[in-house]
């Protein structure tokens, strides 16, 4: 269409009711590249009559007016904007408190694997009881042998 | 691509600034109200899809990246996306494949001539509806129309035309237009 051609396409009639077909009398609606050829068109005769004849509908729709936004709807939409502010801020600190948590329970875990790793084996005080111990000592065959020297 | 105009207010939203909520409100509002209406004809369905955009703008404010589209292309878009929600619900989505041509049937004895034209663009194809907004009434260029309903100039010219053609048999019928 006449946005990809940089110096713009040459205007006449049939291009010129096209234009005014879709966009209206008013040539500040109409694609930019086309808009300078279309505008010098517009004062001849036959220019005049399609933008008068197309003028008569923009008319109409210029008519069809909005009432602005209400100072309600507005208020509404600021209160909707502050509750959204305070949900998201709330979840920020609890990611924050989460990230925290989680950056503690990593110290620890790396505490505990290097007190695990720097501090020497202690020996270990378990004794193990085999098949010849008792509560009074070996009762193995030693012991026998020291009861009989006796 | 040319600057985006709300580039910078947009990060401000996203980084939760009161002031920038309070403006970007001011300067969008209005117009996200006066497209929902003339969309819908109906001023607090029109309301209720401001509110729905504006949790939307909230929602994504602080992730929202320029891609290949500006911040008011994309507002334009979630509003028209809503109000074809709302359409769809009220059983007046009109698939391209379907006829566009206006209903012929003249319209009902409307109070003033605000109202007959409200009701002969509730009347034609919400496409054509749609195109006819974006560029008369948003003031939209035809290429940030275009983009907006994410298809071509030339596509969007055709539907401009049809839409007027359209308008112009309604009002014609119904005396306004001749």
């Amino acid at each position: 269409m006449a946005e990809d051609i940089e110096d713009g396409p040459a205007m006449d009639a049939k291009r010129f009711a096209a234009l005014a077909e879709a966009f209206g009398g008013d040539p500040r609606r109409w694609p930019q590249a086309e808009r300078a050829a279309a505008e010098a068109f517009a004062s001849s005769e036959t220019g005049q009559a399609i933008s008068r004849h197309a003028g008569k509908l923009d008319a109409l729709l210029d008519s069809y007016r909005v009432r602005p936004p209400s100072k309600a709807l507005y208020g509404s939409i600021l209160r909707g904007a502050d509750r959204h502010l305070v949900q998201r801020r709330r979840q920020r600190f609890w990611w924050l408190g989460l990230g925290l948590a989680g950056i503690g329970l990593a110290g620890a875990i790396a505490g505990l694997t290097l007190v695990t790793v720097v501090t020497p084996e202690a020996q270990s005080e378990h004794y193990v009881l085999d098949a010849n111990a008792t509560a009074f000592g070996d009762a193995g065959p030693e012991a026998e042998n020291g009861e009989e020297s006796l | 691509m040319s600057a985006d105009p709300d580039e910078e207010l947009i990060r401000r939203v996203g980084a939760g600034d009161p002031a920038a909520v309070q403006t970007l409100v001011a300067r969008k509002l209005p117009r996200i109200l006066s497209l929902a209406v003339r969309m819908l004809g109906d001023a607090a369905e029109a309301e209720d899809v401001a509110q729905e955009t504006f949790v939307r703008i909230w929602r994504h404010a602080s992730s929202w990246r320029r891609g290949n589209a500006r911040f008011d292309t994309w507002i334009h878009r979630v509003t028209l996306n809503l109000c074809y929600d709302r359409l769809r619900r009220r059983r007046e989505w009109v698939t391209d494949d379907l006829p566009d041509v206006a209903d012929p049937a003249p319209l009902p004895d409307a109070g003033d001539e605000t109202q007959r034209i409200e009701q002969a663009l509730q009347t034609i194809a919400p496409r054509q509806r749609e195109a006819i907004v974006l560029v008369y009434y948003q003031e939209m260029s035809n290429i940030e129309a275009a983009a907006t309903l994410e298809i071509s100039v030339d596509a969007l010219e055709s539907l401009l035309s049809r839409g007027r053609r359209a308008l112009q048999m309604i009002l014609a019928k119904d005396g306004v237009h001749d």
